[in-house]
């Protein structure tokens, strides 16, 4: 008998192989992130700029030390799959991170060219280069490409 | 690549999930594999041949 491989599914809430143990191990370090990024990039957004340099450059380097060890916990969890799992979670990831970064780039070149200010000139900055909105992006890229390549097997 | 996983499987009654439990590989591989969609690396064919003591060739066919 082999040790039972990692699941896709242990982190897709509603499935039946679902576990929110599993689903923090793998994703604990990212939500860590989230939740810095939120409260410092959105919600105490004011607050935060009046700090000094180096309490904002903590915030800064505490979200990024947490996104470096949620990838590494990422590639334990892909390490742990077998291999079509592998090949698929692995694909997806690559896709998640593609689209979220193209994205984001994308978004700010607009924003940069003023087409956001042009279409509501009342709002202030259309920034999304945070790692809450990266967060929701990555969420949303990687279970609409996890979906779309694990059809091709079922 | 056509294979008789799923003949091999049925003769010994066991169920896709004992199968997967004896590689060590989810229950979604064997089912990827039976139904060709997925073609197994080589390791994995060799694990399947010893387990089931038959060369390769009389498993898998291109």
């Amino acid at each position: 008998m082999n040790t039972r491989p990692n699941l896709p599914d242990e982190i897709w809430p509603g499935r039946k192989d679902y576990s929110w143990r599993s689903d923090v191990k793998v994703n604990g370090w990212l939500i860590a992130a989230t939740l810095i990024s939120a409260f410092g990039d959105v919600i105490y957004h004011n607050a935060v700029s009046q700090w000094s340099v180096a309490g904002r450059t903590a915030l800064v380097i505490a979200q990024f030390a947490a996104l470096a060890l949620w990838a590494r916990s990422l590639v334990c969890w892909i390490r742990g799959m077998d291999e079509l799992h592998r090949r698929v979670t692995g694909g997806a990831v690559l896709f998640a991170v593609g689209a979220t970064f193209f994205f984001i780039m994308l978004w700010h070149r607009l924003d940069v060219a003023g087409l956001f200010r042009a279409i509501f000139p009342g709002r202030g900055s259309w920034d999304i280069a945070t790692v809450t909105h990266a967060f929701l992006l990555i969420t949303f890229f990687y279970f609409l490409s996890s979906s779309l390549l694990n059809r091709r097997y079922q | 690549m056509k294979n008789k996983l799923r003949e091999l499987r049925a003769a010994k009654e066991w169920s896709q999930s004992d199968l997967a439990d004896k590689l060590g590989v989810s229950r979604q591989t064997i089912n990827a594999i039976e139904t060709e969609k997925y073609d197994p690396s080589l390791p994995l064919a060799f694990k399947v041949a010893r387990l089931f003591h038959l060369p390769i060739e009389d498993i898998f066919e291109p």
